[in-house]
């Protein structure tokens, strides 16, 4: 197993698309070193990879298919109220695609 | 005249005989709230200008309370005590605030958390640490911080929490108040910020068990926008509470409460355990029967872990919608990545980022099996452990944490070697959906300490009147938080 590392911190940092200080870095290597530790501990259980991973605290949901009913959408305005830069009924902003220069 | 000290059913007889009105308890609770404030910056919002509500025959009609930040709110800020939604109102109510509404409840503030829960010190939100009001240097817990801090100083008899570690049950127990989690699904969670989904829950804190029943039924119910709720319109938990608890079988786990496990043990910890020992003979002299039973300590020892791994992989996924571009103040940038890098960098304090790098690393694929599918296996087995003793016995009884309220100062939340299950194993509760209360059990110089009742899933009844029974058995409910120190 690769060590959590410095480098794959920052990495996995500016793939969630935050930056972090000096400082954050080292807690995130902190933290993990003892969340490690234990995971060490949770592989030395008898037989654990045949435990079934527990996804939800309970086994019992029903699901129930609902009728498909026309509900009232939500209003476009009401939508938009916390919206920072808008433009007509649509959210603005910046360009996405790159001019790259080639005209066809 | 003072009511904001008083109970649910006292406030209600109050209201139906004329003898205050809705107004005049909203105004108590307003001022009251800008006095704590001051003191412990237990809100993000105050509402002064909350209007009053007709009394019906409904308990919660007239009465003021608090809600939770992570709780939407329809035209009313709701942060999540986080600068990244520091300006987010909602244009709809949590179905839980909708439900308290048609009970004619007024809400006249919101609470400061730890940023979108992820925390358990109340240190973290973006307005500022919430002060214990037993003791100003020491902390509330978290997340629900504000919400405890505002019931234990008689700010209204009742305030929402959330709780997906302890969140509710911690606050409470360093409050000296009630913190009651109903069993998983009961409260719908539609409109409740989501941190873990697996894990979170919806409840409440208050100052005895019965007015956590009577909120607790004005908040449930099954919710066609929550397809984890479920139908408990059968489920009259306030009605349901009688205080005959002859027969009922205990359990405590020797691996938390026995003295001897804590070779270093500090004053305030034999004292808890002392004070918790108290409450067992309590039980028994309710005519409960209450037994030790082990569980094996690897397990006990990485719940926290497992606790981390889990909510942290979760909250990553949950909380990729904050971008800053439909919601949120926009970051500045010369195009989309740069806008949302710096919006999430200033937005994010360090303990959640550091959490979500956590949650993301443990969901690599190549690391998805040691971690995250190891964390939802251990959680099987706890799960199972519980269960077990549930087939025996009617409820797990434990101390909460290692004493009373920790002190500011040394509050970094950072998940350490030295943190003991006997601190984490609320944790278990959300694991397994598990209804689960905490009420006060003493004092330990001079400041609140707290025991904790769980039982099985759909078992809330039983919990409840455990509870009731213990705490009239005791002379810690229905305190208001004196500074002590």
């Amino acid at each position: 197993m690769a060590k959590f590392t410095r480098d794959m911190v920052i990495d996995y940092a500016d793939k969630l698309l935050i930056g972090l200080t000096d400082e954050e870095v080292q807690m995130v290597l902190d933290e993990f070193e003892v969340i490690d530790k234990n995971i060490d501990l949770i592989n030395e259980i008898p037989n654990i990879s045949d435990v079934t991973p527990m996804t939800h605290c309970l086994d019992n949901f029903e699901f129930e298919l609902r009728e498909d009913v026309v509900e009232e959408s939500t209003d476009i305005d009401d939508l938009l109220q916390n919206c920072d830069s808008t433009l007509d009924r649509e959210v603005k902003v910046p360009k996405v695609v790159e001019d790259n220069g080639i005209h066809e | 005249m003072e009511y904001m000290n008083k109970t649910i059913e006292e406030l209600h007889e109050l209201l139906k005989s004329g003898k205050v009105t809705s107004k005049e308890l909203i105004n108590e609770s307003l001022e009251r709230s800008h006095e704590i404030q001051e003191k412990c910056n237990a809100f993000v919002t105050i509402m002064d200008d909350a209007k009053e509500t007709n009394v019906t025959d409904n308990l919660l009609s007239g009465i003021p309370y608090g809600i939770k930040d992570n709780y939407s709110t329809k035209g009313i800020l709701s942060t999540g005590s986080s600068n990244t939604l520091k300006d987010y109102i909602p244009f709809f109510n949590a179905t839980a605030i909708e439900n308290l509404d048609k009970s004619g409840a007024v809400p006249v503030n919101k609470t400061v958390m730890d940023e979108f829960g992820m925390g358990g010190t109340g240190t973290t939100g973006h307005t500022g640490i919430v002060r214990n009001p037993w003791d100003l240097s020491r902390m509330c817990a978290g997340s629900s911080a504000g919400s405890a801090c505002a019931v234990a100083a008689g700010v209204y008899p009742y305030a929402t929490g959330s709780d997906t570690g302890d969140s509710i049950r911690k606050p409470a127990a360093y409050c000296g108040i009630v913190g009651y989690k109903p069993t998983y699904g009961m409260i719908s969670r539609y409109g409740l910020f989501a941190f873990a989904s697996s894990l979170d829950h919806c409840g409440v804190l208050t100052r005895s068990v019965k007015d956590a029943a009577i909120v607790v039924d004005n908040m449930k119910g099954i919710d066609k926008n929550d397809m984890t709720t479920w139908d408990s319109s059968n489920m009259h938990l306030y009605d349901s509470i009688d205080g005959k608890v002859t027969g009922k079988k205990l359990c405590y786990i020797k691996e938390l409460c026995d003295i001897n496990m804590y070779p270093n043990a500090s004053n305030e910890l034999k004292e808890h355990l002392s004070n918790f020992n108290k409450a067992l003979d309590k039980c028994k002299s309710l005519g409960m029967e209450v037994c030790e039973v082990s569980i094996d300590k690897t397990l006990l020892n990485a719940l926290a872990s497992v606790y981390v791994v889990i909510s942290c992989a979760e909250a990553t996924s949950n909380m990729s919608n904050l971008t800053g571009f439909i919601f949120g103040p926009r970051g500045e940038g010369n195009n989309y990545i740069d806008m949302m890098k710096d919006y999430r960098t200033r937005g994010f304090s360090p303990l959640i980022k550091r959490r979500f790098i956590i949650g993301s690393y443990v969901l690599q694929a190549q690391n998805k099996d040691r971690y995250f599918h190891n964390a939802q296996r251990v959680r099987r087995l706890l799960v199972d452990e519980w269960n077990k003793l549930f087939e025996e016995f009617d409820a797990v009884i434990l101390p909460v944490g290692s004493g009373p309220a920790k002190h500011l100062d040394g509050s970094l939340d950072i998940l350490d070697s030295n943190t003991t299950a006997l601190e984490e194993h609320l944790q278990v509760g959300n694991f397994g959906g598990f209804p689960s209360i905490t009420i006060p059990d003493g004092f330990v110089d001079n400041l609140p300490v707290a025991l904790n009742i769980t039982g099985k899933c759909y078992d809330d009844i039983n919990v409840l009147n455990i509870a009731y029974a213990l705490e009239e058995a005791m002379d810690y409910k229905n305190k208001i938080a004196k500074e002590v120190k």
